[in-house]
């Protein structure tokens, strides 16, 4: 097992490593920042002095170098843009995304569990169909008609919830529902289909031919294995949701990882898109290589060879 | 299954508990803004595009009215006058002055702040012009500060009010000097009427009100708060639910908004969408003038305020006529200066030019802030072109892409456009001084001697009168020779709640006079 977790930990670095390099050249290949900072009327040396005092009048290698030599004590230098730390932007945003993620994941698995067991159990039916059709919308509405329609009625019209920024715990759940659904249905789905499989088995048979109740049959003895593969998901799903909540954080105003990236792309902004694109790496190795512990921890038939 | 349910109606009690929120009088006013642009604190590191909250935290050397005019009441200058050479600028600073620290605000704040705000780590709109003019800075008194020229000038009052970028604003020496750049940044302190209280990047930007300033009273808004709301939706949600007082809006949605009885306060002409040609223009079918013209006769200029503005503009017909700025320099826009839409002329002009067949023209499409209709105008002009015979192909980018080529020069004869803010006489002179100068190299679109001649003797004149006659014929020059083609004036909208009261939103750039509105004087 620790070998395992020591084989998985390499790859990670060195696919971390190998983004470096990725990250680094396709930023500076989207263009020159100045041309968005600096104002139209801004001469050539105020050009030549704004680059030396940004550090990008540097060759590239030592440019790379330096931000590889310095990220490795988690300095990832100055923004651009906002001209802070960029550690101390990471720090601001973060913890919103994961918040905004978490309540996002415990809603979707709320939604998810009973919708998944029902379907399952009651195949075929009108229950079934119509949980279908939740999966279906879930996964094929765009984000961000969700997100404006339940802005526009649910907090605009109706005036149920609030619309845009983080003011308690009443602010997350339109953000929180919108970047959920998708997880909704894709959980429910897999749920659905895992648990059909459980219910055929013979110790489930078992567990009805000696007399227990069915809801216990359900609920304890099917759902318990059948949610190996969504444990599995799940994890892999909460990494998705906190690296891809662009959308829902412009919309929903969350001053989240998401719109940082978004604001640092639209701004040319180097140090913060390198930051960003690496801590979100980071995020998804981490919860990769938790999911994969986890498997092997809740799963005995499972066996690493290293 | 029970804990489930429980969980569920928990959540599901959150509704209830959340009712809306009352549109009612309150001693907070809050601002959703669509982008706060660069987001710092620090004005030498954020130029004049995000003035509106420096503006409050800060006060001028020069004050201005809302309606862009100078003012002795708005700055920390009393009075101001220049020497007999117009080489020497003495301002009389106003006593008893305070930072938000205690500390009084003296002529080495200022001397120290100019010389912060035109040193080589300033991005400001106006520290290149500043340094090459500035000689020297001189503090005979403490309330009195001198400013030497190199050569002799009218326009140093004005680039150091609010009228222009934020080169004017005065900061603490004493305390930036113990604290440093970095700190400042983060926690600045000004002498305006509102202090810094914090910033959540990319959320929001909160201040709170001085008990009493010299400029406004004692504030009748205890905390002002600029929320980023970037998608406009939203930012209609939260004025409908109370929770935001101003918030910008676009134009097409002013219509829907009045119904609902929110009032909506114009900034006239705040910008002029004007479309030029990326030079050199030797080898281009624009070096011919009556092809510049016929592209400019082929432009329904009043269909394209109504169709794509939402009636939210008028049509311009001066290239970079900066209409705040007519005023000052006693310009006056005549019938004949005006183009009709006249696509058969324009047909004909291009035939007289050697081009009956058309040419191909590549137009640049992008958005820009304040100018989200940026990609169905740029579909609608290549629209009318065509229908005069030239084959026009539309380039998707974003403007840093199409600002680098136009510097570059990559792709002579191409076409892109700006949403180029309206300014006092000052600015003008900056923007076309950058546009329009052959000099000015890389941003230079006009490279027209006669013009560049004029604009030099606009830089040594001292008679305010003579640069008016000066203007006035450079502006005469561009609309005569179709220097690119301007197409509308835009109005920019922006929804108050219906409490808001009355609020002069005036004419100065990237400034909304939130401190007029919070007056109690």
């Amino acid at each position: 097992m620790i070998r395992f977790v020591l084989a998985r930990l390499v790859q990670s670095l060195v696919a971390l490593a190998i983004l470096t390099v990725v990250v680094f050249v396709l930023a500076r290949a989207t263009g020159d920042p100045l041309q968005l900072i600096l104002p139209m009327s801004a001469s050539e040396e105020d050009y030549a002095n704004a680059r030396q005092y940004l550090g990008l009048d540097r060759p590239y290698v030592e440019q790379y170098f330096s931000f590889v030599g310095r990220a490795l004590t988690g300095d990832f230098g100055n923004s651009l843009r906002a001209r802070r730390p960029v550690v101390e932007l990471i720090r601001d945003r973060l913890p919103n995304s994961l918040k905004l993620a978490a309540f996002a994941m415990t809603a979707s698995l709320l939604m998810a569990f009973p919708l998944g067991v029902i379907a399952a159990v009651h195949k075929g039916t009108a229950i079934d169909r119509a949980a279908q059709v939740i999966a279906v919308l879930g996964q094929s509405l765009p984000t961000f008609w969700v997100a404006i329609v339940l802005i526009e009625v649910v907090a605009g019209r109706l005036q149920w919830l609030p619309a845009a920024g983080i003011d308690g715990f009443a602010s997350y759940v339109l953000p929180g529902f919108t970047l959920g659904w998708f997880v909704v249905a894709g959980m429910m789905r897999l749920l659905r289909s895992s648990m059909l499989e459980v219910l055929d088995t013979e110790y489930v048979k078992l567990a009805r031919v000696k007399g227990v109740v069915e809801r216990r049959v359900v609920w304890l003895h099917a759902l318990k294995n059948a949610l190996i593969p969504v444990v599995t998901f799940a994890g892999i799903y909460f990494s998705i949701l906190v690296t891809t909540a662009i959308v829902v954080e412009t919309v929903f105003a969350w001053p989240g990882l998401g719109r940082l990236a978004y604001e640092a792309i639209t701004s040319r902004d180097f140090p913060v898109i390198q930051a960003v694109v690496l801590t979100t790496a980071a995020i998804v190795a981490l919860v990769n290589l938790s999911v994969d512990c986890l498997y092997a921890f809740i799963d005995p038939r499972i066996r690493y060879a290293g | 299954m029970t804990i489930y349910l429980a969980i569920v109606a928990a959540l599901l009690s959150i509704t209830l508990v959340v009712g809306p929120v009352a549109a009612q009088g309150k001693p907070e006013l809050t601002v959703a803004l669509s982008s706060f642009s660069t987001e710092v604190l620090d004005p030498v590191l954020g130029g004049h595009i995000v003035k509106y909250y420096l503006s409050l935290m800060f006060d001028y050397l020069v004050g201005t009215t809302p309606d862009g005019l100078p003012s002795k009441d708005g700055g920390l200058a009393t009075r101001w006058e220049p020497s007999q050479d117009h080489r020497r600028w003495t301002f009389h600073l106003r006593k008893g002055v305070k930072f938000h620290t205690g500390e009084e605000v003296t002529s080495e704040d200022v001397k120290w702040s100019l010389q912060r705000a035109i040193g080589k780590r300033s991005t400001t709109g106006y520290a290149g012009p500043l340094r090459t003019l500035i000689q020297d800075i001189e503090t005979p008194a403490p309330d009195r500060v001198v400013i030497v020229t190199k050569e002799p000038t009218l326009i140093i009052p004005t680039y150091l009010s609010r009228s222009l970028s934020t080169e004017g604003m005065v900061l603490p020496k004493k305390y930036i000097e113990a604290n440093g750049d970095d700190v400042f940044a983060r926690k600045p302190v000004g002498s305006g009427p509102y202090r810094f209280v914090e910033q959540v990047t990319g959320s929001h930007i909160k201040l709170t009100a001085v008990d009493s300033h010299w400029r406004i009273g004692a504030p009748k808004y205890k905390t002002v708060t600029f929320k980023l709301v970037p998608e406009e939706t939203t930012r209609i949600a939260l004025l409908r639910r109370g929770e935001v007082d101003i918030a910008d809006v676009s134009r097409d949605r002013v219509a829907e908004l009045e119904r609902e009885g929110f009032p909506i306060h114009m900034r006239k002409e705040e910008a002029i969408l004007t479309m030029w040609w990326i030079l050199p223009r030797d080898g281009m079918p624009t070096k011919d003038r009556r092809v510049r013209e016929a592209l400019n006769l082929a432009v329904d200029r009043g269909e394209l305020a109504q169709s794509i503005f939402a009636g939210k503009a008028d049509p311009a017909f001066i290239p970079m006529g900066l209409s705040w700025s007519y005023r000052d320099f006693g310009f006056k826009l005549t019938p004949e200066m005006q183009y009709p839409y006249d696509p058969a002329r324009a047909k004909k002009l291009l035939a007289e030019a050697g081009y009956g067949g058309g040419f191909s023209m590549d137009v640049y499409a992008y958005q820009l802030p304040g100018l989200p209709e940026g990609k169905a105008f740029a579909e609608a002009m290549t629209g009318y072109w065509q229908k005069i015979g030239v084959q026009t192909k539309l380039i998707p980018v974003d403007y840093p892409a199409f600002r680098k080529n136009w510097f570059d020069r990559k792709t002579p004869g191409a076409m892109g456009y700006y949403n180029i803010a309206n300014r006092d006489w000052i600015g003008t002179y900056a923007l076309i001084e950058k546009m329009a100068y052959s000099k000015s190299k890389a941003s230079d679109v006009v490279n027209d001697p006669e013009i560049d001649g004029m604009l030099e003797q606009v830089l040594r004149q001292t008679d305010k009168d003579k640069i008016g006659v000066l203007m006035r014929n450079v502006y005469t020059r561009l609309r005569s020779e179709h220097y690119g083609v301007p197409v509308v004036y835009l109005h920019s909208p922006y929804a108050a709640s219906k409490t808001l009261g009355k609020w002069n939103i005036g004419t100065v750039m990237y400034d909304f006079f939130i401190d007029e509105l919070a007056s109690s004087k």
